[in-house]
Order: structure tokens, then sequence, then C-alpha cells
């Protein structure tokens, strides 16, 4: 774009003399990444911005493909579980519940009562993880450095339990189709609801120290605003969708394992975006959707601990797993939204499709439209807000 | 270090002042906040307050290639990358270490065999000081390969001339 | 949700495209027929009248589905002649799933976009464009997204080759 200004100076003596300048003024394209401290990976996001004011954006992926995809079709069923946990490597629990669960469907195998019961206990602390990281990196992307090590430090205690009961601190494979890796060690559950315990006086600390505090609401209040339809027309899914105003949770509306019966008994509710700070649907509500997503699934851990039985945790698979031809979509509620694994089999070893829906993918989409009209300070507060992870926004 | 590198030969002045020279390096080496994928969460673990790596001198995070001494490749590199990775090494100034922290960055990880756009390995596109097997390595092993490459630091030769090849 | 039911439902709006429901598929010339197992209720559409087919499903009061989840295809075997496209909606005030089943020939893998109906089908066919050569007729940015732009082949087929090297570095 060039403006030109035609710029007039009329001297004392003789006559009006015109000096026209040329003067070329045209928006200036800054790259966000790949390499940046404030991406949340390997993502780039290409700016074009009059002065602070940003005028257009284009997302560009791929930086952390790494073929998950076909990889699925290369590897026999069981195999493919490793790869799961490293889409989204921040919730891998449930990545590889999603895949174990798309595989079940297929056979119509039953999984033992406490193998649901462990399941839901992992992960749902993978949630919490999970939003612990979102919310301790996002304190970090608009400044604030304090919350990120407190929130280390409740992750640091969950990575050690599940070290304890699977050996791994981030990539797990623990839920596997038919059931579990192995059963937990003993004096594990109740080192879960110490946990549990003390984890729900600590949250108190993170809603003090972030989302009370003036200088991150003046941040995120009002900042990068989805509407109700512009989410849904984006097929945006989470919390980022709660956070808009759209009351939808797969494991309460389209239950999945035995998320049924515990909502049924009450044991928690889907926290809605109300627009408290702000306008609804803006940075402050999805961080606030997922703090109090935390204090929610510490709840559904302690009514699993509750109704804990004793049983097998391992499925009955024979050695070589063949699973009966057909296709399956299967998804469930991801920490960031619906994770959607569809599996195609030929009755073979290994699957012939191995589609993963990844919900960053679908909500990252939306910056293209989010972006526009924001500074650029705020563009950092809005990618930070809808929580990409970008092994599986890549895959 | 200039004109005085590797000019002069071993003796007690100079391997001081290279001790020192050394020492001072292996203190302060501050990285590149450059993590790519699940790698990436580790070294996360390692900058906070759990696995200090404060402790080791290299806590500073630098955002830009320019003011960093250590490139941690955390996490799978694939073409797209590559070239990025080559110029975020260009950019850095010397000396410049690379650790390559993990199975990916090592040689591919578990996409070695069917991923199409992973570079097996980062080696094929920077000069890699210090391989960090474990996919993801525990933080306490980000550490060993951090203590690792201040063992080579310690080792340099700065104003003396090179040592001799075994 | 009933299975029947919403199948019903598309016959007496007349759907444009319906062609049925709980059609099993002919996988390869091994003789395994695939039927669709889980995921919910679906249906065959025919490719070309794809769009049409959606803009009902997405503005008819008696079915709403206000999201697009996913659009995905699957290249069944090498000797296979049809790419088949998954395009997975979703009723958030009716919960409920619905797969659109599509093939389309692989000598001529061509299908309009479905992205002026559900904004979400951008990204998902630029995906399936550069992973499968499905074109998209009418999509307004068919660069490739995960790829880099000078990539030579569509990946996901069955008979993809690996490339050597790219841009001087290995790839074995």
């Amino acid at each position: 774009m060039s403006n030109e200004a035609s710029i007039h100076g009329a001297g004392e003596h003789a006559a009006q003399r015109e000096f026209e300048l040329e003067v070329r003024a045209q928006d200036m394209e800054v790259n966000f990444g790949p390499q940046h401290p404030a991406t949340h990976g390997v993502m780039r996001v290409l700016v074009r911005s009059d002065g602070e004011v940003v005028t257009g954006a284009q997302a560009h992926l791929g930086y952390l493909h790494r073929c998950a995809e076909k990889i699925g079709e290369n590897v026999e069923w069981l195999m493919y579980l490793p790869y799961t946990d490293r889409y989204d490597y921040l919730s891998a629990m449930n990545n590889n519940l999603g895949y174990s669960m798309a595989v079940e469907s297929l056979m119509g195998i039953r999984i033992p009562r406490r193998a649901e019961l462990l399941r839901v206990i992992c992960v749902e602390l993978n949630r919490v993880g999970s939003h612990l990281i979102a919310f301790g990196t996002y304190g970090m992307d608009v400044g604030a450095m304090t919350p990120f090590f407190h929130c280390f430090r409740e992750r640091e205690w969950m990575m050690a339990l599940f070290e304890k009961i699977c050996g791994a601190r981030l990539t797990y494979s623990y839920i596997r189709i038919g059931g579990l890796f192995n059963d937990a060690p003993p004096g594990w559950l109740e080192e879960v609801a110490r946990f549990c315990d003390v984890f729900e006086e600590r949250w108190v600390e993170y809603e003090q120290l972030l989302l009370s505090s003036h200088i991150f609401i003046q941040r995120t209040a009002g900042v990068g605003v989805l509407s109700r339809e512009m989410a849904l027309a984006f097929g945006v899914t989470g919390p980022m969708l709660r956070a808009s105003g759209v009351d939808w949770d797969l494991r309460r509306d389209m239950p999945y394992s035995i998320y049924a019966e515990i909502f049924a008994a009450g044991a928690f509710k889907v926290p809605l975006g109300s627009g408290a700070k702000g306008k609804l649907g803006d940075c402050w509500d999805r961080t606030w959707v997922r703090v109090m997503e935390m204090r929610e699934s510490i709840g559904i851990v302690r009514w699993c601990l509750a109704h804990m039985v004793e049983g097998p945790v391992v499925g009955d698979l024979p050695k070589v797993l063949r699973v009966p031809a057909g296709e399956s979509y299967v998804a469930i509620e991801n920490p960031r939204g619906e994770l959607g694994h569809y599996v195609v089999s030929d009755g073979g070893r290994g699957s012939i499709r191995t589609r993963v829906r990844g919900p960053s993918f679908s909500n990252l989409a939306v910056i293209e439209e989010l972006l526009p009209g924001a500074l650029v300070g705020d563009a950092i507060a809005i990618i930070g807000s809808i929580d990409i992870v970008v092994g599986e926004t890549d895959r | 270090m200039g004109i005085v590198e590797h000019s002069f030969e071993d003796n007690v002045l100079t391997t001081k002042v290279d001790w020192l020279v050394n020492w001072a390096r292996l203190s302060s080496v501050w990285p590149l906040t450059f993590g790519l994928a699940c790698c990436a969460m580790e070294m996360m673990a390692v900058g906070a307050a759990h696995h200090d790596i404060d402790r080791f001198g290299a806590g500073a995070f630098r955002a830009t290639p320019r003011q960093a001494d250590l490139m941690i490749v955390a996490g799978t590199v694939n073409f797209k990358m590559a070239e990025r990775i080559q110029r975020l090494y260009d950019q850095m100034a010397s000396p410049r270490y690379v650790i390559a922290m993990g199975a990916c960055a090592t040689g591919g990880g578990p996409y070695h065999k069917f991923g199409y756009t992973v570079v097996k390995g980062v080696d094929r596109v920077i000069p890699v000081d210090v391989y960090i097997a474990g996919c993801p390595p525990r933080p306490e092993a980000l550490l060993e390969g951090l203590m690792k490459l201040q063992e080579k630091i310690r080792a340099a030769h700065v104003i003396r001339k090179p040592a001799l090849p075994a | 949700m009933d299975f029947t039911g919403i199948h019903d439902r598309l016959s007496l709006i007349r759907a444009p495209g319906l062609l049925g429901a709980d059609l099993p598929r002919k996988a390869d010339p091994a003789n395994k027929s695939l039927r669709a197992r889980a995921g919910g209720p679906f249906v065959s559409v025919e490719a070309a009248l794809l769009p049409q087919f959606l803009r009902v499903c997405r503005d008819d009061p008696r079915l709403c589905f206000e999201m697009l989840v996913d659009i995905s295809a699957t290249d069944p075997s090498k000797s296979a002649t049809e790419l088949w496209v998954n395009v997975s909606l979703l009723s958030v005030s009716a919960r409920q799933r619905l797969q659109i089943k599509s093939s389309v020939p692989k000598q001529a893998p061509r299908l309009p976009t479905c992205s002026g109906v559900y904004p979400a089908a951008n990204w998902h066919e630029r995906e399936c464009a550069e992973m499968f050569g499905l074109v998209f007729e009418g999509h307004p940015d068919p660069r490739h997204i995960l790829l880099p732009e000078d990539w030579i082949g569509h990946p996901l087929r069955k008979d993809y080759e690996y490339p050597k090297t790219y841009h001087g570095i290995s790839c074995e």
C-alpha cells in the first residue's frame, strides 16, 4: 500500500513552491517463529501489521510434521501406541485412551472395571498437568514468570506419580488396547489422594497469582474475543469453545468410558465462560475455564478413588492382535478439545488408515480471523490462549 | 579470541589463562530457547525449580541465537525445520555448542523408519557436541549432558595450540 | 441416537447427493468387505454434490449439524481404484455425529470444496490435498500446509516412494 503525501512549502520569498514528496508507507510483515519463545513450539505466524495494529495473519505449519498417519499404516496395532503419546505430548494418557478406544470399538471388547477407573484417574491427572503447563506458559507469555514455577512444582509431583505407575514421566504408553499396561503399585492410590488434597489448597494460589492479577486482566480481558458462531463454524472444541459460551463437553454430552456414571453422581460440572472480566469468549475466559477444569478433574479423581474396586486390569488379548474389518471414529475430550481417531481395518495386523483429528489443528484455524485488528502484543496473548501443542497440529 | 587463539605453546602461564577462560565459559553456557517437541517439556522441567539448571549457570535462556552459547536441539527435526536450524546455527556467535537431546535429534528417534519428512539426526545439518539418549531423556540426563559439555569445554585449548589428534 | 432415524430424515428432506447408508464397501480384490461399525450413523454421498449436502445438514432445522469436525481421505490399497473421503459432522444441539462417506476415482481425484459451507473445512482440505493428491475445486488457498512447499509426491498414498535426498540432506 502506498500513501502519497504532498507537502506544500510556502516560503516567504517568491512564489509558492510545491514540494511533492512521495512518502511510501506499507504494512510491515513480521515473522513470529518458527523459533520464538511464545509460539508454544515450532509454529510460524506471518503477521502483517500497520504500526502496532495487526492487519493480517497467516499461519504456517508443518515444522513438526512427523508422519504419524503414515506410520499408523505401517506398524502393528499395539506398536502404534508410543506414537500416540507423542503427538499431544502434554496429555499423552488422553491420546493413548483415544486410540485404544477406537481400536476397542472395532473389536467390541469390554474393559475390566478397575481398568476403567484407573484409566479415568490417569486421564484426569494428565488433564491437570496439561492445564498447568498451559496456564504457566501463558503467564510467561504475557510477562509473569512466577506462576510457571508454581505450576511445575505440582507437575513434578504428577509426573512422579505417573513414573511410579508406568515408568515414564512424559510419554506413557500406559493405557493400552484392552486395558492397561500393569496395575497400580501398592500405596499409589493413597498418594493420589494426598496429591488431590494438596492440589486443592494450592489451586487457590493459581487463582490469586494470575487470574485476579490486575495486569493479567488488563492484558487478556476483552482481547481475542471468539464469538459462538465463529467457534462452531471453525470446528473449535474444548476449553476454547466453552469459553465462548457453548456448553459442550464430550465427557458429559457424548460420554465414553465411565463418565456417564461419574456425571450422574454429580462429581463434576462443566465450567462455562461468562465474560466475567471483559467480553464473553476473550482470553481471560479461556484461562479461567482451564483453571476451573483443573479443580473439576480433581473431583473426578476423588470419585474414582472412592469407588475403586479390585480386579484385573489387563485385557484378554491374543499375542498377535488382529482387529476385525471395519471403520471407526471415536472421539474423546482432550485437554485441548475433541481428539478423534478414525481407524480403518481390513482384518490384518495393522491398520490401513489411522487418521488423527487433533483439536489444536482446528482450534488454530481461528487465529487468521482473531488476529487482525489486535495489537501486536495482544497477538501473543491470543496465540497463547488458544493453547496449541504443535505436535498435535502437525502430527 | 581473535588473534591470540591457538597461538601459544603449552606452558604454566597459558595453561592458567586457558583454565580461566574455560571456567568462565562453562559456568555461563546460555542456551537458546529451542524446544521443538516433547523433549522441550523435559527441558522446561530442567529450567523449573525442581531440577534447576541455573545452578550450572545455564539458566538464562536467550530467545535470540545471537546472544546464546548453546543450542539444545530438543525434539524431532524435519526438513522444513532443518533449514531454519541451519540459519539459527549460523547466527550463533563462536564459541557455540550444540546438544542433541533425545532420540529424535540423535538419530531420528521412533520416526526413523517411516518418517518421510524427518531428518535422521540433527548432525546431518549442524555439528553436534553432546548426544543425549532417551525418549524423552529425564531432566537428570539433560543435566548430565550439560555436565559432559562442561567437561568438553574444560579440556579445550583456547590460546594454546590445539592438541594433537590421538 | 437412532441409526436409521437420521437416514430417514435425510431422505425425507431430499438431501442432494444422498446415495444410501450402511453400504458395505468392497476393500480389496482379496474380498474382505468393510462395513462401518462404530462412530455413529453414516451415509454415502456423491462426491460432486458434497457441498450441497453439507449445506442441507447445516441449515435444515431438523438436522442442525453446526460443526464440521474432520475431513479425511483413505487410500484403501495399492490396487484400489478409488480414494475414500470421510467427512465427520457434529450436532451440538442434537448431540449427534454423522459420518459422510464419498469416493473419488484415483485417476481423476476432483471434488468441490466445502469451505464455503464450513470454514473449518479449509485447513482439512489442504491437508487431504497434499497427502492424497485430491483436488478440491474452488478452494481459496490450495497451498501445502504440513509438507514443505516443494515436496514431491503424495505421502499417504499406498504407492508413495520415499525420497532419497531433500535439499542436500540425505533421507536414508
